[in-house]
């Protein structure tokens, strides 16, 4: 597939730049700061967009600007989409990628179209997120990077790329720090040249359920990201030696990436997450990323996350 | 040998997530409505764990029935117990 990539642009080029008429779409958790230092018409999303207009700017996390993405493909493919991403972990403000939500099933598009034209760095938004939010945001760039590495549709060239995302995101730390943004664009980026495995067929199959049955927990994809990572890596470990191979044929410490992934584990997320996995697993099992999983998954593989055997 | 049978036959019902019941030794691909191209790689990526042979992208994509599998694998000198 072509690989594109969009322009980059510090927040000072979008404020001084001639966009023509222009309208911004915001995620609410943001809408303050953005209507304080962008002088263009805040709209609500996904509604028809003024005649004339030349740019969108989207401001938000990984759903907002995919949906925009695929908005954008799909209504208004002349309109220049320029994506602000309020938080790291999904990429997707520099990726071909876009999940959307159809019926409350998670469906994967992969397009170079759906790259926004350009990305605009603006950190601060970031400054204010919660601890756990941000340390949840590490497991989206994680699982895409070790599910992509992994994926039995990597390229060697691909994983060496992957490889050096992944030493370098070993030296960064978990929790708010803003060169997360960089090392998620690359995960997300690399990923879509393979595929992810067993953690996203998880979230993509339990984010609806989850959310519907506990709207209290505040379920999304990162979270479910950040739980599975460590169960579902011990799992490809324990069922082949492939896993720690790979590892070490590109020169990874596989301890210190399963402390990473361990590290990012949820007790009361996954206690709350297993008996609807354990509801859904016919579902997960024919998930498409869990079809492409590094290691064949199988029905009886259900009682790994079970007995917590991960934890053993 | 029928062991490898035996583990074969686990394999495709958990690849292509069949009932044992659908299970028969001269289904084709047709037949089976989870061998898309991800049932593919998925049953390339089983082949690899129970039998440690790596199937060619070429090898992968011609197969196109139970007996292609077999084929395939016993070229790579898994043996069926079927001489």
């Amino acid at each position: 597939m072509e690989m594109r990539e969009p322009e980059t642009w510090p927040l000072e080029r979008l404020l001084s730049e001639d966009l023509g008429v222009t309208a911004v779409w915001t995620t609410p958790s943001v809408q303050g700061r953005t209507a304080a230092r962008l002088c263009f018409p805040h709209r609500t999303p996904f509604t028809e967009l003024e005649p004339g207009t030349r740019t969108l700017i989207v401001v938000g996390g990984g759903t907002l600007i995919d949906q925009a993405k695929v908005w954008r493909r799909e209504r208004a493919p002349s309109v220049r989409l320029i994506a602000i991403a309020s938080l790291w972990g999904s990429g997707a403000e520099a990726s071909p990628v876009a999940v959307t939500n159809e019926g409350g099933r998670k469906v994967i598009h992969l397009d170079p179209a759906y790259v926004p034209d350009v990305r605009v760095s603006w950190p601060e938004l970031a400054e204010s997120v919660s601890p756990l939010r941000a340390r949840r945001a590490c497991g989206d760039a994680w699982s895409h990077a070790l599910e992509g590495f992994l994926s039995p549709l990597a390229t060697e060239e691909l994983r060496g790329e992957l490889a050096t995302l992944l030493s370098s995101m070993l030296e960064l730390p978990i929790g708010n720090d803003t060169r997360w943004f960089e090392a998620s664009i690359a995960a997300c980026r690399l990923q879509a040249q393979s595929s992810v495995g067993l953690v996203h067929g998880i979230a993509h199959t339990l984010e609806g359920p989850l959310a519907a049955a506990q709207p209290e927990f505040g379920w999304g994809h990162a979270t479910l990201c950040s739980t599975f990572l460590w169960p579902v890596l011990s799992l490809d470990t324990t069922l082949s030696p492939k896993t720690e191979n790979l590892f070490r044929e590109h020169g990874l410490h596989f301890v210190r990436i399963l402390n990473a992934a361990r590290s990012l584990f949820e007790d009361e997320a996954y206690d709350r997450a297993l008996p609807l996995l354990e509801q859904h697993w016919n579902a997960v099992l024919r998930d498409p990323c869990t079809r492409t999983n590094s290691v064949l998954i199988r029905p009886g593989h259900l009682d790994h996350f079970r007995r917590r055997a991960f934890a053993a | 040998m029928e062991g490898n049978r035996s583990k074969f036959r686990e394999l495709l019902l958990d690849v292509f997530l069949l009932d044992p019941s659908e299970f028969r030794w001269d289904l084709t691909r047709s037949q089976i409505d989870t061998w898309d191209s991800l049932g593919t790689v998925s049953l390339a990526v089983g082949i690899q764990d129970v039998f440690g042979h790596h199937l060619t992208p070429a090898e992968a994509t011609g197969l196109a029935s139970v007996e292609d599998i077999l084929e395939v694998l016993r070229r790579k000198g898994v043996a069926f117990g079927d001489a």
